[in-house]
């Protein structure tokens, strides 16, 4: 079945530019043309990826993310029209997958959202396990479920592939660029703002103190590990 | 003169003094007021307050008041300019007494000068005077220094006022720059934006598209190229207007026939715009044909952006020696608080940040008339509309 994307942007040009290029893949596509719309759109129909202008009126970018973020995990690109650094580590913070900075190619634009869609994938477990444990912390690998002692958490497809990286890795230190080109892709290498956000809001899930990380633990300049679990 | 004590009297006259220094936020009110309750108890004719200018370290005037005998020396505050020169070069307290027996009692002036201070710095002098005696005393010094006091507090409160206000006017400019920056960049980067999406959709070499489409994209490059190509223009125009270096090129014109021509041009851009002319006749002025028009050009963009499918009606008729064009929408109207700010440089009416603009036009169109001597305003009401008046000199 084809993707279905929504594309929400105030200005015409930039909805044509996007529709007739996703629409060249094979993709499906809804528009809209500020947040609310885009809420309305994202209620009424199965959408597979938000493509999310943030200069908009009515709703912003930033407030629509947020709003979406409350209940549903769909992935988000944020289109941002200033390359600033603040305005796309807001929108990680708030819970986009990825960005990509106006003006863009139609290329860049077709790697960004294959490369999101196929994160987004929850990825087919081949392992022996079943379940995995990391003293409270609980995986469900048939299920893709993740739980906190009792209490099930919603993790992004994304975060989801970033914890595997941990839960197959116990133990060894993960640097930024193996995390990146595993779960990103190798053109993410250097990426690295994405995955400081990405490892910031799992921790704000998983930890029960994310100031004190005990399942995903900081080793400074060599990159990120969980430790093995003392017995 | 009696000596002070802290009688009653004494207690009262005081509590007067301070009410009085801090009655007023106008600090000449406030000195004013302060001067005539000091008057009660310590007699002076005229009063003089002289500033040191940091620039030239010269002292200015800045408060002159006669009170008693000699009002008609209120203006004119000579009598105390050497002493209080004096004074700022000793920095102390100088009574002075006249040098010998005058026959007018007018110039026999007994003076009394003494330092203001901003901390331990002068900051200026405050010079007393009485014509014909008696001469100051030791009790009048100690006063005038107490009095001094207030009156370097409010002269310090002046100068902090003067400050923040400097210092606010330059946030605000600081503020517009900012935006400015913002803006543009946004500015530049939407049209940038669809040229680079736009052909690199066309280079695509997995995908062929159709003549229709190929058509459209094109054609999108070419309007984005213009629109970027004419936001650079607004940008360096507004630049050399900041900088006055613009010459008009000044021939008799008719502003009836520029009115059509621009009704012209708009409508071949805005085909939908609805446009009503009023125009009486009236005699040739003095103008640039070109700048005029680029006035005109302006005001049409905007109502088509931020009236759109509203009227729009354009009239000229002559006022005495002047001619008046109004230029009037029926669109949602600009809020009151902003109007004043309208013609400002980089200015954007807050909340219509998804129109595209600079902040430019209305500035552009400012100084060009400004430069022609003329005056631009504007009236504006809520979802009634917006009326721009441009007055010309005949």
């Amino acid at each position: 079945m084809s993707k279905r994307i929504l594309i929400v942007d105030d200005e015409p040009r930039y909805l044509r530019l996007l529709e007739a290029n996703l629409r060249t893949e094979g993709y499906e596509v809804a528009t809209a043309q500020d947040g609310v719309q885009a809420m309305d759109t994202f209620s009424s129909q199965p959408i597979d990826l938000i493509l999310l202008d943030i200069m908009m009126p009515r709703m912003d970018g930033f407030s629509t993310c947020q709003r979406i973020r409350e209940y549903s995990n769909v992935p988000i690109i944020m289109l941002t029209a200033k390359g600033e650094e603040q305005d796309r580590v807001r929108g990680l913070d708030l819970g986009a997958d990825d960005y990509l900075v106006k003006p863009f190619s139609a290329t860049e634009l077709l790697a960004r959202v294959r490369a999101v869609l196929r994160r987004s994938q929850i990825p087919e477990e081949t392992g022996q396990a079943r379940f995995f444990t990391h003293d409270d912390l609980k995986i469900d690998f048939a299920r893709a479920e993740v739980w906190r002692g009792e209490q099930a958490i919603s993790l992004s497809a994304t975060e989801y592939r970033l914890l595997l990286q941990f839960a197959h890795n116990v133990g060894n230190i993960l640097s930024s660029e193996d995390l990146l080109t595993g779960v990103w892709g190798p053109e993410y290498k250097t990426e690295k703002e994405i995955l400081w956000v990405s490892i910031a809001r799992l921790r704000q899930k998983l930890e029960e103190d994310p100031h004190s990380p005990k399942h995903i633990v900081t080793r400074s300049g060599l990159g990120y590990l969980m430790p093995p679990v003392e017995s | 003169m009696p000596d002070l004590q802290l009688d009653q009297k004494t207690l009262t006259f005081v509590q007067t003094l301070v009410q009085a220094a801090s009655m007023s936020d106008d600090w000449k009110v406030a000195l004013d007021k302060f001067l005539i309750a000091l008057r009660a108890e310590f007699v002076f004719d005229n009063v003089a307050i002289y500033l040191v200018d940091p620039s030239v370290l010269n002292l200015e005037i800045v408060h002159a008041r006669a009170v008693g005998r000699g009002k008609a020396a209120e203006a004119d505050a000579a009598w105390g300019e050497s002493l209080a020169n004096l004074v700022l070069a000793r920095e102390s307290v100088i009574v002075q007494d006249p040098s010998k027996e005058a026959n007018d009692r007018m110039s026999q002036a007994y003076l009394l000068g003494l330092p203001l201070y901003s901390g331990s710095r002068v900051i200026g002098v405050m010079v007393f005077v009485r014509f014909g005696g008696p001469a100051y005393e030791n009790a009048h010094v100690s006063l005038a220094t107490v009095a001094e006091g207030w009156v370097s507090a409010i002269l310090n409160r002046k100068a902090h006022k003067e400050i923040r206000e400097q210092l606010a006017a330059l946030q605000q400019k600081v503020q517009l720059q900012d935006d400015f920056v913002a803006t543009m960049s946004h500015e530049l980067r939407t049209p940038l934006g669809f040229i680079k999406g736009y052909s690199t959709t066309l280079l695509r070499s997995d995908t062929i598209w159709d003549n229709e489409d190929r058509k459209e994209f094109l054609t999108i490059i070419d309007e984005e190229t213009d629109r970027l190509a004419q936001l650079i223009d607004n940008i360096l125009e507004s630049a050399k207007l900041q900088s006055q270096s613009v010459q008009l090129n000044m021939q008799p014109i008719r502003l009836d026939a520029i009115i059509r021509d621009a009704v012209i041009r708009v409508r071949t851009r805005h085909s939908s715009l609805d446009v009503e002319l009023q125009l009486e006749p009236v005699p040739p002025i003095q103008g640039d044909n070109v700048r005029i028009t680029q006035v005109l050009d302006n005001l049409f963009s905007n109502a088509a952006k931020y009236a759109a499918g509203s009227k729009v009606t354009v009239g000229v008729k002559r006022e005495n020696n002047s001619l008046l064009i109004t230029f009037s929408d029926q669109g949602p109207g600009i809020p009151k608080a902003y109007l004043p700010y309208v013609f400002e440089r980089f200015y954007r009416v807050p909340g219509d940040r998804s129109s595209t603009g600079s902040g430019l036009g209305l500035y552009i169109c400012n100084q060009i008339i400004t430069a022609h001597r003329g005056k631009i305003w504007v009236e504006s009401e809520l979802d009634k509309g917006t009326t721009f008046y441009i007055q010309l000199p005949i």
